[in-house]
């Protein structure tokens, strides 16, 4: 998509004359402006958008009148979810409570699963309109309570429009379910929210980030010093100026409380504690809790690689790596190993590196209770913590080879054969490795096997049909990306409970599914997407966009 | 009570250990995250301390729960250690991965006392309590309990309510309800008043997220769900495996005569169909007057290269694969195909959704079916391939507190059998007393 792509085209217009209409209410959300924050999110990778790999995030892309999503079960007429109804989801917290990162999940995810969402975050709104910078805002904006006229005026103005436009939204443009990121921290502004959409049939649930850790406090305002509000600000400046915002709104604070009757989620200190009330929205809601009961901060990356190669490619076989795979296989765990390694290096705070190559003791704690030899990963703070309350009955257990620990390494393959293979070099280093059947490549029915000239030839027809759609078409008795995509969700939830490194090896449909998740790729994307033996993958996580690198594989071929 | 060794530390092993008074739902849920884990290929068990407890004292009054008799207490004390520790004992030399503490634990003491074994061990406990002030909701899960309950057999029926009443008087007056500041540091689940509030505290692991998940969907609504096979198709004459042919003359008849047998059952009730995406299927739902969904996870088992042969052709064939099939044949995969346990794991989302959802009717293939209804009739692995389901059959569950009722409904239709029994390549079946429990007509109750 491109630079001019707009907010609009998200409401999805069906008349010229009704465009020119909704320009006009939603003024401060087309234009340049738009243009410019557009350009923010996907800076990096602007001009290489329509060039192969898409190296984008755009989970914040506009969702298209007819736009149908990776993972959707079904689609009805309304192009709604067909018994989920329409559902605003409202933000509520101080600042510094990761609610920006919770609107983007909740977006990521859902419209994956197939519902129209588009998340409106006020800051962004607020940027739009600064235009320039922050300098012109009234002193008191960033209270939920404005003192002077001018504050509340250009503070309510904001909200009027954000709230316009979510209306807007619902009765124009097919949306069914918006995210609305503003603090909402008072409870007069909470009712009558839910009054307003309630009248309209539009359900309302809040969700309360309440973090009271101050270790999580304190990452998320530096988080914040670095964001777009702060651009060339000292970081001491920026920390102040933000505490200054918390402080500010601190007082007026009125946490959510059952004698409200609204529907809610507290979701307290990222997860740590969830409390679901009156619930009665039922599958989607539902769905949500479960998302967030998974979600958390993830410190490792992602990382995507094919699996080594056999004898004659063939699906039906099954068939053993060749010598070239196990070379692949080989240089694809020290690629990895060192990748990772290189990455706990660069926290050099961590003191737990520094004695590491002197310390047996160290080293051996680094691995897992089930491995023999020390693990080739560099102990990590978590590491050690981990080793001291192990036995130790007034802690909770580290729940081991699932992920559950920031530094953690699990590697996936597919229960094929040569898949599993490419593992066995991480296996022999006592790292976990575990099979998914959900990783089974996309089945190809009556064309595995085949070369697209050979399928051209066989089922002209069938082919037609595929390349108009290649994403839903599915080929006699095989299956399309979107039966894979539905069958691959449970792995979504699980890749987001991971705290730490994951490895998946896979083919290359698989690989594209997934990826299409971190990256909020469209079907036409996906079945595009490449994945080659000369590189890994790396996506990292970031609380408004995903990031991906690519990491150039050495030679392994004779 | 000793230190159990662990060997296994690097799987994952939980205990749910269920909080709260008596009438409350646990056995319920309970045995729901037994069927749900167990079909998932978990090794589950539920330890049921009123069942040991019965051991000593098979039918007690209401006074035997008062705290202050200490001769019932000590039977009591005696149920909880029994059960803990035939769990233990199960967790260890069945390997097994969740346990379910189903009793009362209603008392701080007693789960510090578990959650201490429990860490010695290295299993992670995850309370999970319902708590409950809503009178109706209690009254019908007493109604549920003295029908069910061996503690009641015989008894009559108002004098049962009333001392059952009493019984969760006298643990009202110890009961300590788990506490966000108290117990902030445990893993716990509270569902209050069914799930008009949950509060889910310190999940740590993805298998605990789904348990919660799946607890969360499930409801006591009344309802039905109704299965059936395709019509009998072309290749079922031909006595062929998979394929996407049509129905035979015969299947067609019976696609008509569905949409009867169908309104017959479900009367005025809205239903949803849901399909598979072959042929044979959606000519079977072709004039049911229903909202109709297609789903890819309802397709027959893939039998990759044996796909479109008879089972005489695959033992000539593949005779070790066919071998091997049926040594093991919920495992066995087929060369470039599925297992049943890849079935079940594709099936997944379907039995979430099930679980959710009101009136469905089904249209699938034999191998979903199977593994659709083992799930519902908890029927074991090392079954559920094996049952025969015949063509022509409609079949209505009725998923109930204790367990799920089952109806047949012949279409009195001729249709060929497609049952191959373990070590023949040939259809049909030989009635056998043996194999009773495998033929779904026969068990017509869970």
């Amino acid at each position: 998509m491109s630079d001019e792509m707009t907010l609009k085209e998200g409401f999805a217009r069906k008349s010229e004359v009704e465009s020119v209409e909704h320009a006009e209410t939603l003024s401060i959300t087309t234009g340049n402006h738009m243009a410019r924050t557009r350009r923010r999110w996907s800076r990096s990778s602007q001009d290489k958008r329509h060039k192969g790999q898409n190296l984008a995030d755009n989970v914040h892309e506009a969702v298209t009148f007819d736009y149908i999503s990776p993972g959707q079960l079904y689609s009805t007429e309304s192009g709604r979810l067909f018994h989920a109804g329409k559902i605003l989801v409202v933000l509520v917290g101080l600042p510094a409570t990761s609610k920006t990162l919770l609107s983007v999940a909740i977006t990521r995810y859902t419209k994956w699963l197939g519902v129209r969402t588009w998340s409106f975050h006020v800051s962004e709104y607020r940027r739009r309109m600064a235009g320039v910078g922050l300098e012109e805002f009234p002193i008191d904006y960033f209270s939920a309570r404005p003192q002077t006229a001018e504050g509340s005026k250009v503070r309510n103005q904001i909200l009027d429009q954000v709230s316009k436009d979510m209306l807007a939204y619902f009765k124009e443009g097919k949306g069914q379910l918006a995210v609305y990121d503003a603090l909402n921290i008072l409870a007069e502004e909470r009712v009558q929210l839910n009054q307003q959409f309630m009248e309209m049939g539009i359900k309302v649930l809040f969700i309360e980030s309440v973090m009271n850790d101050s270790e999580l406090i304190k990452h998320n305002v530096e988080q914040a010093s670095k964001s777009a509000d702060y651009v060339g600000w000292s970081k001491e400046n920026a920390i102040a100026d933000y505490v200054h915002r918390i402080k500010i709104n601190k007082q007026l604070y009125e946490p959510m409380t059952r004698e409200e009757q609204l529907s809610y989620v507290k979701y307290i200190n990222f997860g740590e504690q969830l409390i679901v009330n009156n619930n009665h929205f039922g599958y989607l809601v539902n769905k949500i809790v479960f998302f967030l009961m998974n979600l958390g901060e993830k410190k490792g990356c992602v990382y995507f690689a094919r699996c080594g190669t056999s004898k004659d490619d063939k699906y039906i076989r099954d068939e053993v790596l060749n010598e070239e795979g196990l070379q692949y296989s080989e240089v694809l765990t020290d690629l990895v190993l060192k990748t990772i390694n290189a990455r706990r290096l660069t926290k050099s705070k961590n003191a737990v590196i520094e004695s590491w190559k002197n310390s047996p003791k160290i080293r051996a704690a680094s691995s897992g209770p089930a491995s023999p030899s020390p693990s080739p990963l560099i102990p990590t703070h978590e590491t050690l913590r981990r080793s001291e309350s192990t036995g130790n009955t007034s802690v909770r257990q580290p729940a081991t080879g699932d992920g559950g620990d920031e530094d953690s390494f699990v590697v996936w393959t597919a229960p094929r054969k040569r898949t599993f293979d490419t593992a066995k070099f991480f296996l022999e280093k006592g790292i976990t490795v575990r099979q998914k059947s959900q990783l089974q490549q996309l089945h190809p029915g009556l064309v595995a096997d085949l070369s697209k000239s050979q399928i051209k030839e066989k089922f002209p027809e069938e082919y037609r049909e595929w390349k108009k759609d290649p994403y839903h078409y599915r080929f006699p008795r095989a299956e399309s990306y979107h039966d894979l995509a539905v069958r691959m969700e449970p792995l979504l939830l699980e890749m987001e409970r991971m705290r730490g490194d994951i490895l998946i090896i896979g083919h290359e449909s698989t690989l594209r599914v997934l990826y299409g998740y971190l990256m909020a790729c469209s079907c036409s994307d996906i079945p595009s997407l490449q994945f080659t033996r000369d590189e890994l993958i790396e996506i990292s996580f970031g609380p408004f966009e995903n990031k991906v690198r690519k990491v150039p594989m050495p030679s392994y071929r004779k | 009570m000793g230190t159990y060794t662990v060997s296994n530390a690097q799987n994952l092993r939980i205990c749910v250990v269920m909080v709260g008074l008596p009438a409350r739902g646990k056995s319920f849920i309970s045995q729901k995250i037994v069927r749900y884990l167990s079909w998932l290929s978990f090794k589950a068990k539920s330890f049921n301390v009123g069942g040991y407890r019965r051991k000593g004292a098979p039918r007690p009054s209401a006074d035997f729960f008062d705290y202050s008799n200490a001769e019932a207490y000590k039977i009591r004390e005696q149920a909880v250690k029994e059960a803990v520790e035939d769990m233990m004992k199960w967790f260890e030399e069945e390997e097994g991965c969740v346990a379910i503490l189903d009793a009362t634990n209603s008392t701080r003491v007693r789960r510090n006392w578990i959650l201490k074994l429990c860490r010695e061990n290295c299993i992670e406990p995850m309370f999970l309590e319902s708590w409950c002030d809503d009178e109706d909701v209690v009254l019908r899960n007493i109604a549920d309990v003295k029908n069910s309950s061996p503690d009641y057999e015989g008894v009559d029926s108002e004098a049962a309510t009333s001392d059952f009443l009493e019984r969760i008087n006298k643990y009202k007056e110890v009961y300590q309800p788990l506490q966000d500041d108290i117990d902030k540091d445990l893993t716990f689940v509270r569902l209050i008043n069914v799930a008009q509030q949950v509060v889910i505290n310190r999940i740590e692991t993805y298998l605990e997220s789904r348990i919660v998940f799946y607890v969360m969907n499930l409801h006591i609504k009344p309802r039905y769900i109704w299965l059936s096979r395709h019509g009998e198709s072309i290749y079922n004459i031909e006595k062929k495996i998979g394929g996407d042919s049509s129905l035979s003359p015969r299947g067609l008849k019976y696609a008509a005569k569905l949409k009867e047998m169908v309104k017959e059952s479900a009367g005025d009730r809205d239903l949803t169909v849901w399909t598979s995406t072959l042929i044979r299927t959606q000519e079977t739902a072709q004039y049911l007057p229903y909202k109709q969904l297609q789903w890819k996870a309802l397709d027959e088992l893939d039998a990759g290269v044996c796909d479109g042969m008879t089972y005489e052709e695959i033992e000539e064939k593949y005779p070790e694969d066919f071998k091997a099939r049926d040594e093991d044949k919920y495992e066995y995969r087929y060369r470039g195909g599925e297992s049943y346990r890849d079935v079940v794991i594709r099936l997944e989302p379907i039995i979430m959704e099930l679980e959710r959802q009101e009136n469905i009717l089904i249209i699938t293939h034999q191998a979903v079916l199977r593994c659709i209804y083992a799930y519902f009739m908890n029927v074991p692995q090392e079954e559920s391939p094996w049952m025969s389901i015949p063509l022509h059959t409609l079949i209505r569950l009725e998923p109930r507190a204790y367990g799920t009722k089952v109806k047949k409904i012949k279409a009195d239709i001729p249709a060929v059998s497609t049952y191959k029994e373990r070590g023949t390549s040939q259809v049909g079946e030989t009635y056998d007393e043996k194999r009773k429990s495998l033929h779904i007509l026969n068990s017509t109750s869970d």
